[in-house]
């Protein structure tokens, strides 16, 4: 108690240089911490390492009774056709839905920074599909993909281009990227604000400069633009990676990983193998492996919040 | 996010306690002098074009199957009816996934965000011990796809007898919103001056009764931030959900449309009208709640 009390007073004292030491504050932050921590570690963290363990054996998800069967389920997935093609999969999902959307997100940021009209309102409809419910997004594109009465069809007929009228979502051809494009037309919107908020706080005394200096608009781009966003470009980048990662609802609801695998991402075959082909020890493999992918790839940007608001 | 649906985002910019964080918008309302004609018409002509789906999606819900079929999507409807918004709001079930959804989001956001808000507090002003391995910890869940919790989650929830039940969703549910909220909300209360906490413990105050009288009501709009961001993802939330409910009574909004999808796949005008019943309340709340959406959204970005 007298230490306690003790402490209290130089802290009041000399907050700033004790503060520095490592002083914590013995249990009662623990009171405020616990409820938190406890529902994350007993929902996502203690889930996640259980997976593990099951991914090591050869559980169908239904029965009391498993084997452990080491790694056998991750070397099997070598061999998995489907888990080839799901990889692959993944990786062009992970370059396209980043790249289109932040370049054209950049161009439009760019273009209603200037001198436009009515901003908030062009914002906002660019910003629209991104508050959808995914599932809703997939039932639109169905909708608009329709291969008779489909709106995307339709206008090829009007076009004189009825020749290329297909069924986008029901052929191995087409159907990744007719995918794509609804996930484009959402995730076009986040990286917009991002770096429409971030083209704010670029002083513009230094468009000023370059002006009188006689740069032209592109070299302004490239000069002032490009190296004042780079947080933002960061920012952008980490969570569309994130996100990439977590690819699932829209496949699914779209698609289901379908024709035959065109589709399929590791989120959804895994799905598939845990809850209609009763492999859980399979399925959470092939969780864990993209997992660990995308923890590792994630890493520096978790680290770099972690410092961040360490100071 | 996400899902955002998903989208998880850094910290805010505020730098002092009473800055708005969210309705700080950094777009100014008016453009600057006059002209800009050319970027204008050309973005408003791709703004609407990128909406044009859901103009469609519009358009079709108030037309007759029969005037569609005939005539076609691109078409003008011939006459209007709202014969397509009660044929899926009962077919769809949409009266039992409406309330389903609203009484999920009134149990978690809430919870979700108080949680959040007293560990945030824990460390950005308590000086807890492990703290930045509690940090590190936490802030890896934004980078977990929720699918690698699922089997052993609907293991739990089985064995506790909550499957189909709208209560298994909301353990899952705050533990994947905690790493997003605490992220945002530490970050707000670390720029609280600690002048304000000293003063109040010199007045006999508790920590608690200073975290509830004095740090809550300041981080308002933080918290208003957290938690309607945090509602829109909880409302659009489909793979626990999809896994988790089985019967119609029990189905969340993004379930019960992908089981509407199916069964109304050759009625457009009422697939269309169906949608459109399962987002007008989402859209609604954006365009009322804008602001500090944006707000919410960019905060990272901001800080330069």
């Amino acid at each position: 108690m007298a230490s306690t009390a003790a402490t209290a007073v130089v802290t009041r004292a000399r907050p700033a240089s004790v503060r520095k030491k490592k002083r914590h504050g013995g249990f009662k932050p623990w009171l405020f911490a616990l409820p938190a921590l406890a529902v994350y570690l007993a929902f996502l963290v203690y889930p996640a390492f259980s997976s593990l363990f099951f991914s090591l054996t050869d559980w169908d998800g239904l029965s009391p009774a498993y084997n452990i069967v080491g790694l056998d389920n991750y070397t099997a997935m070598v061999d998995d056709p489907v888990v080839v093609r799901a990889a692959i999969n993944n990786m062009i999902w992970t370059v396209v839905t980043i790249v289109v959307p932040v370049v054209l997100g950049l161009a439009l940021a760019v273009t209603l920074n200037g001198k436009v009209r009515g901003k908030p309102v062009l914002r906002m409809l660019f910003y629209t599909p991104g508050v959808l419910p995914l599932v809703a997004v997939a039932s639109i594109w169905g909708w608009l993909y329709n291969p008779d009465y489909g709106a995307v069809n339709e206008f090829l007929r009007a076009v004189g281009l009825g020749g290329l009228a297909q069924s986008w979502l029901g052929q191995n051809s087409t159907a990744l990227a007719a995918v794509m494009v609804p996930a484009i037309w959402l995730r076009t919107g986040f990286p917009m604000l991002l770096y429409l908020a971030a083209l704010q706080g670029i002083p513009h005394d230094q468009y000023e400069a370059a002006t009188m200096d006689g740069a032209t608009r592109s070299q302004q781009f490239w000069h002032i633009t490009m190296p004042n966003l780079r947080p933002a470009h960061y920012i952008v980048l980490a969570l569309s990676l994130i996100d990439s990662f977590k690819v699932f609802d829209l496949i699914y609801a779209t698609t289901y990983g379908g024709p035959g695998s065109a589709t399929q991402v590791m989120g959804t075959w895994m799905y598939f193998n845990v809850f209609q082909y009763y492999q859980a020890g399979y399925g959470t493999a092939i969780a864990v492996v993209i997992t660990v992918v995308a923890i590792a790839v994630s890493i520096p940007y978790v680290l770099s919040q972690t410092k961040e608001h360490d100071s | 996010m996400s899902t955002l649906g998903s989208a998880a985002v850094p910290q805010p910019a505020a730098a002092l306690p009473d800055a708005v964080v969210a309705a700080r918008d950094p777009l100014p309302r008016r453009p600057k002098g006059k002209g800009g004609i050319t970027a204008t018409v050309v973005l408003a002509v791709a703004a609407v074009l990128w909406i044009s789906p859901l103009v469609l999606l519009l358009i079709t819900s108030f037309r007759p199957l029969a005037d569609f079929i005939a005539s076609g999507p691109l078409t003008w409807p011939k006459e209007f009816t709202w014969a397509n918004f009660a044929d899926a709001w009962s077919v769809g079930n949409f009266a039992t996934t409406y309330r389903n959804s609203a009484i999920l989001l009134l149990l978690k956001v809430p919870i979700g965000v108080l949680l959040s808000a007293m560990l945030a507090y824990a460390l950005s002003k308590l000086r807890i011990r492990f703290r930045r391995t509690i940090m590190f910890t936490v802030f890896l869940g934004l980078t977990i796809p929720i699918y690698i919790t699922i089997v052993p989650v609907f293991i739990m929830l089985r064995s506790m007898g909550i499957t189909d039940n709208l209560l298994g969703l909301v353990g899952p549910y705050l533990a994947f919103g905690i790493p997003f909220e605490v992220l945002v909300l530490q970050s707000f209360f670390r720029q609280l001056p600690d002048e304000l906490i000293e003063a109040a413990k010199i007045d006999g105050a508790g920590e608690w009764r200073i975290f509830f009288t004095l740090i809550l009501p300041l981080s308002l709009p933080a918290l208003v931030t957290v938690a309607i961001l945090d509602a829109v993802s909880t409302w659009n939330e489909f793979l626990f959900a999809l896994i988790v409910l089985n019967s119609d009574q029990s189905k969340t909004i993004p379930v019960g449309l992908l089981n509407f999808q199916g069964q109304f796949a050759n009625n457009n005008t009422g697939l269309a009208a169906g949608i459109l019943i399962a987002v007008v309340p989402i859209l609604l709340a954006y365009v009322v709640l804008q602001r500090w959406i944006v707000g919410g959204l960019t905060a990272g970005a901001t800080k330069g």
